[in-house]
């Protein structure tokens, strides 16, 4: 029996030998914080894109015609909160670093909802027909992602990001996994003058994302606004190759190992075996977006 | 050890009229105190009101009972509050001529 499978908290996991963290949001936030963007101490100084990340909350998962839902166990979740407002994107980050190059994990239970509303105007096929509700179209897209720094030299650093698409920018469904194919505009990159759209922290522009071989997925966002149901989802990546090595989502499993992973042409200062691990939840609607984790199990092979 | 946590609720905003903060969730905490830091406050006989907002799901709000003290000028402002429930909110007024407001407003939480 592995050591994860003799513990009834855990036993809902697969991690790898050593577990770097394991953080169960009934007790806490577990360091995982807003993320906010680079500025010399003054805040006008924030790039657009980098400027309300929004902090995280700890949830009840509590709605209007139910009251509260709790979580997988306990009460409490993780939840990332987007404005009402189109394209805006909650991001919540970990910080930490790497001992040795090899394997790492994140493990979570998560689901994810648009925010209740009231007297919508949705007609046809997007119409609540008593199974289809018009809530799972307002929902945009969620993305775990990391940021990696070997050291300072050119090429060092890297963010492989993996993005659940529920819709695109359209706001039509699209329900499936993507990979990105352009870099994470960095501050720097935003104060020398790159083009960026700055509404998605990941890319410049919005075709600078591609579908993951394999990667169509319809999840369980269950009929309502108000039905949470969890999903497990474990992402390996491989610190000595640079890539990803797969991403499980309940039942599909997609080999992401040739999938391509950028670097940075230039070198970082500062940031030696940087290991950051990111979730962010991108509203493609005027409403607010929620992503909530019950748990979460960050694992490595060294 | 008592947790606690500190959430910037609007992070170097400008207003130019009214607005409400973002609903955040708070069921854990029993103590909660709010800080206004005021940057900028402009215009004719300008003044920030901000009074504190309860709620049962997020969506709809009513009064908790507590409000700051009229705010005219840049500077630091606390109110502390209990008994609020799950979520909390800032319901806040700007007044005067052509006023504008840049601010910082943060929600610490202990439990």
């Amino acid at each position: 029996m592995s050591h994860a499978a003799a513990d009834i908290r855990l036993s809902r996991f697969n991690p790898l030998p050593r577990i770097l963290a394991f953080d169960d949001f009934d007790d806490g936030l577990h360091g995982w914080c807003e993320l906010v963007g680079n500025h010399n101490g003054d805040l006008n100084e924030l790039q657009p894109v980098f400027k309300d990340m929004r902090p995280a909350q700890l949830s009840t998962c509590t709605y209007f015609d139910l009251g509260t839902h709790g979580a997988v166990d306990g009460t409490y979740s993780m939840k990332l909160a987007t404005r009402p407002r189109k394209f805006h994107q909650a991001v919540a980050i970990k910080r930490l670093t790497s001992a040795a190059d090899g394997l790492v994990q994140f493990e979570a239970w998560f689901t994810y909802k648009a925010e209740q509303t009231f007297g919508g105007d949705d007609t046809g096929a997007r119409a609540w027909d008593g199974n289809y509700h018009p809530s799972e179209a307002h929902f945009g897209s969620f993305t775990l992602w990391n940021d990696i720094c070997e050291g300072t030299e050119p090429r060092d650093r890297y963010h492989a990001a993996l993005r659940y698409e529920n819709t695109n920018e359209e706001g039509e469904f699209t329900q499936r996994w993507l990979y990105k194919t352009g870099l994470h505009p960095t501050t720097r990159m935003l104060r020398e003058g790159f083009d960026s759209n700055q509404n998605d922290v990941h890319v410049a522009k919005p075709d600078m994302w591609a579908p993951i071989p394999g990667g169509d997925q319809q999840l369980c966002f269950n009929e309502v606004p108000t039905k949470v149901n969890w999903h497990y989802l474990r992402w390996l990546f491989d610190l000595s190759t640079r890539r990803n090595t797969e991403l499980q989502v309940n039942d599909l499993t997609m080999d992401l190992r040739e999938i391509p992973v950028l670097r940075f042409d230039d070198g970082y200062w500062g940031i030696n075996r940087l290991l950051n691990l990111c979730m962010d939840v991108r509203t493609t609607s005027n409403v607010r977006n929620f992503l909530y984790l019950d748990s979460v199990v960050i694992s490595a092979d060294w | 050890m008592r947790h606690s946590f500190t959430a910037v609720i609007e992070k170097n905003a400008t207003f130019d009229g009214d607005f409400e903060t973002e609903p955040y969730e708070c069921a854990w905490a029993s103590e909660a105190r709010w800080f206004i830091h005021v940057a900028e406050l402009e215009g004719d006989g300008a003044s920030l009101s901000a009074r504190v907002q309860v709620s049962p799901d997020g969506l709809f709000w009513c009064d908790q009972g507590s409000a700051f003290e009229t705010i005219s000028g840049p500077g630091m402002y606390s109110l502390a509050v209990r008994d609020f429930g799950g979520w909390l909110r800032l319901d806040c007024g700007l007044d005067g001529e052509d006023s504008r407001l840049r601010l910082m407003i943060y929600l610490v939480l202990k439990e």
